[in-house]
């Protein structure tokens, strides 16, 4: 249906079942009060925060709590008041163990106010200054919400390639997921004044907002509001296809444009933000709040209460579990992101950080057998992972060059083009992780070069 | 979290979901699409059919077994791919071919087509053409002896225009190729016997006489994408455009009160060439094994056109009547080659040149 549509897309992709009934419909609910949160030092791509504060320090909700002098990089701050209990190792999703700041809150967290929806109702760019913008985004520590982490600030710097388009990413591509989708429902103000703030501080003259046609309803809301305002943001209904929320995957769509091959978007002149990243910076610009909570999608059949909480970040992914309600007995992975990147956490205590935006429980059922038993097969060579390949790569051929520590051969069929998405893997008939061995290469890759501890 | 932690949560990299496909079910969907043909062999050869298709299915299989018995590997049978391959070796063998020989070739096949390269997804040659080889390589007449369906009267055959034995008769290619010789005249045969390649009431290989059978199974797997559409396409389109070449190229305009048509003395119809022998088998179903054709949809197209052009090329200049065999292997052995060649290029360019 999607392919009869006529909307844009990218060529490749994969049609994952999207699973999104179980929590589209759930507004967003105030998350768990937080006893003690974990902020880890390293929730984004550039060089991780120093702490700033010391044990038995008293901190104030909002304050910061670490942070660089590096530009590509982004402050921490604590979601609760309360006192510094210990810095020291937590686990992380990316990292397996990484320094967080341990804060015991006091007085003890309520649960997080819901927000006024009306309260950007009168919102006026005109208010704010370019470089007030960019400095807002810098001091609340925003990064890219939608997974990747990379530092807002860098991205909006109008400096450089002037920037001509302003892409706002509410595809939610990722099977699971509705916190994006929740949040053009409910917060549809708030991601409107994001838009045009982050619109005001990179230069850019065209906005659009691209978003997936499966999810009607957002694209209605959004037209109206963009409507109202007349100022040229223009929202873009494209087809419901895997990952069509990938940064150069989206502009390849909206655009017809290709990111060059190792380049980033400002190269050609676009600059792609989040929705949830746009309701950031409007929280950070207008409120000067910083980033210290995000709605967070709990879903998959492995939870018996799914829903969309907003979160101080910094609690574990487990008490977020108990607060919907457990694992049930079905429960057989968590994922801390949506089932195609998402990353599977084997420590409950693991503290959400700024770009977790779900926490999928799978279930065997819904992993599949094969994949759940690790079964693999010889490759069959049936070439359909070069077929779904977004980046036109070949990823059987790098996978296998990495598996026989050929790492010259994967780099030279492109392994560092490759943008995770795990089109290929999903595919795969002989059920090989190939974007796993593409991920394996690449940490050695970076070993080799000396950019990665051992 | 005392709940939690009875429970077994596992961990890998991801995707954590995968779509419903296994190689079992890609064999079985290519099995699906050998059915029609499979259907169209018992109704035409009868009994031999049977025989040779469980014979060849059997020793592929028991092939399979006991090499990875001796490799110490765990059992592959699971797969069915030596299933698909003991079918496809079957519907190239004479339907007559006595069951030790089509045993033979099936060992053949599994053991030294595929075993020895690691098994499947390493070879380079297709297993099935391997046996085949090896068996007309040694088995002389055996292989080319050619039964008459069953359906045909043998007092009466429509088929052919001569008397022939009530048992054998050349394939239809042999008998072009012959009647080319004799002077007979391409024209006359052509008409009487395409009607019969289309439906499959000639002699020949088990499973290749009924065109329509093998391209309602290709049909099949072109629509589950099961087999990648640039396969047939390359090899129909160049040996139907190769066949085109030589009829028109060598070809006189006929001239009759009612009507004109092109006629050549020296070579048969190019649609001919496309219904009959195992042209269609090999498009459908032997060109298009993934394991042993490239990866990349340029590499894929080369293959393809090569494929349909050197059976062109035996078929026309050879000396054989049939020359799917050969070209299958010998592209077979190009595409480790065409796949260095046609490496994909990113969409983003390659790294470092202009976007």
């Amino acid at each position: 249906m999607a392919i009869l549509s006529g909307n844009r897309t990218f060529s490749g992709g994969a049609h994952p079942p999207g699973q999104k009934g179980r929590s589209c419909e759930i507004s967003i609910q105030p998350g768990p009060p937080a006893k003690e949160v974990a902020v880890l030092l390293c929730q984004h791509i550039g060089v991780i925060c120093e702490p700033v504060v010391k044990k038995g320090d008293a901190i104030a909700a909002g304050q910061k709590v670490g942070d660089s002098q590096a530009f590509v990089s982004a402050p921490v701050h604590s979601p609760v008041a309360g006192k510094v209990k210990e810095v020291a190792l937590r686990s992380h999703p990316v990292l397996g163990r990484a320094m967080a700041v341990v804060i015991v809150a006091d007085p003890p967290d309520e649960r997080p106010a819901a927000v006024d929806a009306g309260r950007f109702a009168d919102f006026d760019t005109e208010k704010y200054e370019q470089a007030a913008i960019l400095d807002a985004s810098r001091e609340a520590g925003l990064v890219g919400m939608g997974g990747a982490g990379f530092p807002t600030r860098v991205k909006l710097d109008p400096k450089g390639t002037p920037k001509e388009t302003l892409i706002v990413n509410a595809c939610e591509c990722e099977p699971y997921i509705t916190c994006d989708y929740r949040l053009m429902l409910e917060w549809t103000d708030q991601v409107l004044a994001g838009v045009r703030l982050a619109k005001k501080a990179s230069g850019c003259k065209r906005v659009i907002i691209g978003i997936e046609d499966n999810k009607p309803r957002a694209i209605e809301v959004m037209r109206d509001v963009c409507r109202a305002g007349a100022d040229g943001i223009e929202v873009m209904p494209l087809q419901t296809k895997y990952p069509q929320g990938g940064e150069r995957q989206l502009i390849r769509a909206v655009l017809g444009k290709s990111v060059p091959t190792g380049g980033i978007p400002p190269m050609i002149g676009v600059v792609v933000i989040n929705v949830a990243t746009a309701a950031a910076l409007a929280d950070a610009v207008v409120f000067r709040r910083p980033l210290t909570h995000r709605v967070v999608t709990v879903t998959g059949g492995g939870i018996d209460r799914p829903g969309n909480y907003y979160v101080p970040l910094g609690i574990t992914a487990g008490e977020l579990i108990e607060f919907c309600g457990g694992l049930n007995s079905q429960a057989r992975k968590v994922v801390m992101g949506g089932p195609m990147m998402g990353l599977a956490i084997a420590d409950m205590k693991t503290p959400l950080t700024k770009t977790s935006g779900a926490i999928t429980v799978l279930t065997q059922q819904e992993i599949g057998s094969a994949k759940f038993a690790q079964r693999q097969t010889a490759c069959i060579r049936c070439g359909r992972c070069l077929e779904v390949c977004p980046e036109r790569l070949n990823p059987t051929r790098i996978a296998h060059a990495v598996k026989n520590n050929l790492l010259d051969v994967a780099q030279d069929y492109y392994m560092s083009a490759c943008i995770e998405c795990g089109c290929c893997s999903y595919v795969c008939p002989a059920n090989i992780e190939l974007t796993g061995y593409i991920k394996t290469g690449k940490i050695f890759v970076a070993r080799q070069k000396k950019r990665m501890p051992e | 979290m005392g709940q939690t932690n009875k429970l077994e949560i596992r961990v890998s990299p991801s995707p954590h979901v995968s779509k419903a496909l296994s190689t079992r079910s890609v064999m079985i969907d290519v099995l699906i699409g050998l059915a029609p043909a499979l259907a169209a062999a018992v109704y035409y050869f009868r009994v031999h059919a049977v025989t040779l298709v469980a014979v060849c299915v059997a020793s592929c299989a028991a092939a399979e077994w006991v090499c990875n018995r001796i490799r110490r590997r765990a059992n592959t049978l699971g797969d069915f791919s030596a299933v698909v391959t003991g079918v496809i070796l079957a519907f190239s063998l004479p339907p007559a071919l006595p069951w030790w020989a089509a045993m033979v070739g099936g060992c053949v096949a599994i053991g030294i087509g595929k075993m020895v390269f690691g098994g499947l997804g390493s070879n380079v040659f297709n297993p099935a053409m391997v046996g085949r080889t090896f068996m007309a390589a040694s088995l002389g007449t055996l292989m080319t002896t050619w039964t008459v369906p069953a359906t045909v009267d043998p007092v009466m055959p429509k088929v052919a225009p001569q008397r022939l034995d009530a048992r054998t008769q050349a394939t239809p290619l042999a008998w072009s190729k012959t009647a080319i010789k004799n002077e007979l005249g391409a024209t006359t045969y052509n008409r009487q016997i395409f009607g019969s390649t289309v439906t499959g009431e000639v002699g020949g290989c088990l499973g290749e006489t009924s065109a329509v059978a093998l391209a309602l199974g290709g049909l099949y797997l072109l629509i589950r994408r099961t087999i990648n559409w640039r396969i047939p396409a390359g090899v129909l389109g160049a040996a139907f455009v190769f066949a085109a070449a030589a009829f028109v190229l060598d070809g006189d305009v006929v001239s009759e009160p009612s009507r004109q048509w092109l006629a050549s003395e020296t070579y048969v119809q190019p649609l001919f060439h496309l219904t009959s022998g195992a042209m269609l088998l090999c498009a459908f179903f032997i060109a298009t094994d993934p394991v042993t054709m490239p990866l990349t949809g340029r590499g894929m197209w080369i293959f393809a056109v090569g494929v349909g052009i050197l059976t062109m090329l035996i078929r026309v200049v050879g000396e054989y009547p049939e020359g799917v065999m050969y070209a299958i292997l010998l592209m077979n052995g190009a595409t480790p080659l065409i796949d260095r060649f046609c490496k994909v290029i990113p969409v983003g360019g390659k790294p470092g040149g202009k976007g």
